[in-house]
């Protein structure tokens, strides 16, 4: 039995797959092989629109198709990540902060000094 | 009530405003023992809000009775003053009033802001990335910015990026995530808390930037230390410093010279401590070093809750 999140992560890895937008029961049809019920595409996807991830048209019946690419979502973590915008608290800890080409050219240097001589 | 306690509390709180904190930062102990010296910041940043709200407290309820419980206490009953209440009394009840609800205010209000975003985040990551079945609590995201960080949370997660992967090898990387795990492991988002409601709360004292920027520092040395335990390899510490400069200077390129050095910054002060390690604190220093902890938040308890004579 698949999670629900699990079957959200399918229903938008269709989504973004699919060429344009994709009515629900396209989506149970595509994902037939888990013999999924209409009424749990419906729920799913709902779950989607409500996290802003997925938006329908108006057509009838209503066809869904996802807010934003991969690549978007991906790049837009990132820059919240990066702490160009957003809460810098929310990601603790990035590994290491920017370092200016000063600061780095200076890190190089303390690693080769320290480098073990035996060699 | 004496005056003299409010007088003594008052004291403290300009100590731990400024000079306290100041020196803190300025020290190089901090280093050899980042959990001794965490330790330490949370004990100024409590005490600092104990002895600044005390005495403001204790000044404003004197007319009430001669200790801070006993005042309370009457002013509980419904009890009148036995003294006059003047003016400054007012004005000490109603600044300690207003900084006791901005600091528990933005406390509440930070924590709720970031628990949204991290929820955000958390449910980005689970829809864009695959989970692997080797480590469920990781995401590998394409990027090709060398990053890493975690979530904390119920269901922490840690995010590597596609550049970060690139960028290191299978030793550096499992540096990186052991860094990364010891900080989830040690809650240390919860140790900046407190300075995240101080710098919000008080924009106007550089003591709050100050501390808040310190306890960020040694929060870092202090998970690259927990990862230096869990790690193999003939030099776990030059790993680790290897895996910090690549990511650091992942933007790479031309790299103009003649600037100034700035051996000051956060990364540099890691690097270097890994390299060249400094000694590690002696057991009577960092007693010592607790001890003092223990103190600075005991002192303004004492003061608050003892009768006056």
């Amino acid at each position: 039995m698949a999670s629900l999140g699990d079957l959200e992560r399918t229903v938008m890895d269709r989504l973004w797959a699919a060429d344009g937008p994709v009515a629900a029961a396209g989506l149970r049809d595509a994902l037939a092989e888990r013999g999924l019920a209409l009424t749990t595409v419906h729920t799913v996807l709902s779950r989607l629109e409500a996290k802003g991830f997925v938006e329908h048209d108006d057509a009838r019946p209503r066809r869904f198709r996802p807010t934003a690419t991969r690549e978007q979502h991906a790049a837009e973590l990132m820059h919240e990540v990066l702490g160009r915008s957003g809460d810098r608290q929310a990601v603790l800890a990035r590994f290491v902060g920017g370092v200016d080409p000063e600061e780095a050219r200076l890190l190089r240097q303390l690693l080769e000094e320290t480098a073990p001589d035996a060699r | 009530m004496l005056p003299a306690t409010a007088a003594a509390l008052a004291v403290l709180a300009a100590l731990l405003a400024w000079p306290v904190p100041a020196w803190l930062g300025r020290v190089r102990w901090p280093r050899r023992d980042p959990l001794v010296a965490l330790v330490c910041w949370q004990a100024v940043g409590l005490a600092g809000g104990l002895s600044i709200v005390g005495a403001l407290l204790v000044h404003g309820l004197a007319p009430w009775g001669h200790s801070l419980p006993e005042a309370g206490w009457a002013v509980l009953t419904g009890r009148s003053a036995a003294d006059p209440v003047r003016g400054d009394h007012w004005g000490a009840l109603t600044l300690a009033a207003v900084l006791t609800v901005e600091l528990l205010g933005v406390l509440a209000l930070s924590w709720a802001r970031t628990a949204r975003t991290r929820r955000r985040h958390r449910e980005l990551l689970e829809l864009v990335v695959q989970p692997s079945p080797a480590a469920p609590d990781a995401r590998l995201l394409e990027h090709p910015a060398p990053v890493a960080f975690c979530i904390p949370g119920a269901r922490p997660l840690l995010v590597l990026s596609s550049g970060m992967v690139a960028e290191l090898d299978d030793d550096q990387l499992a540096a990186v995530v052991a860094h990364e795990r010891a900080h989830l492991a040690e809650h240390h988002h919860l140790y900046l808390l407190p300075f995240v409601a101080w710098e919000a709360a008080l924009p106007v004292l550089p003591a709050a930037a100050r501390a808040h920027a310190a306890v960020r520092e040694l929060v870092e040395m202090r998970a690259d230390d927990r990862a230096l335990a869990t790690l193999g390899g003939p030099d776990p510490r030059r790993t680790l410093a290897q895996a910090i400069v690549v990511a650091a200077g992942g933007a790479g390129g031309g790299v103009p010279d003649g600037a100034l050095a700035v051996a000051g910054s956060a990364v540099v002060a890691r690097v270097v401590r890994l390299v060249t390690p400094p000694p590690p604190l002696p057991p009577a220093a960092r007693a010592a070093a607790l001890l003092a902890a223990g103190l600075l938040l005991l002192a303004p308890t004492v003061l608050l809750l003892l009768p006056a004579v």
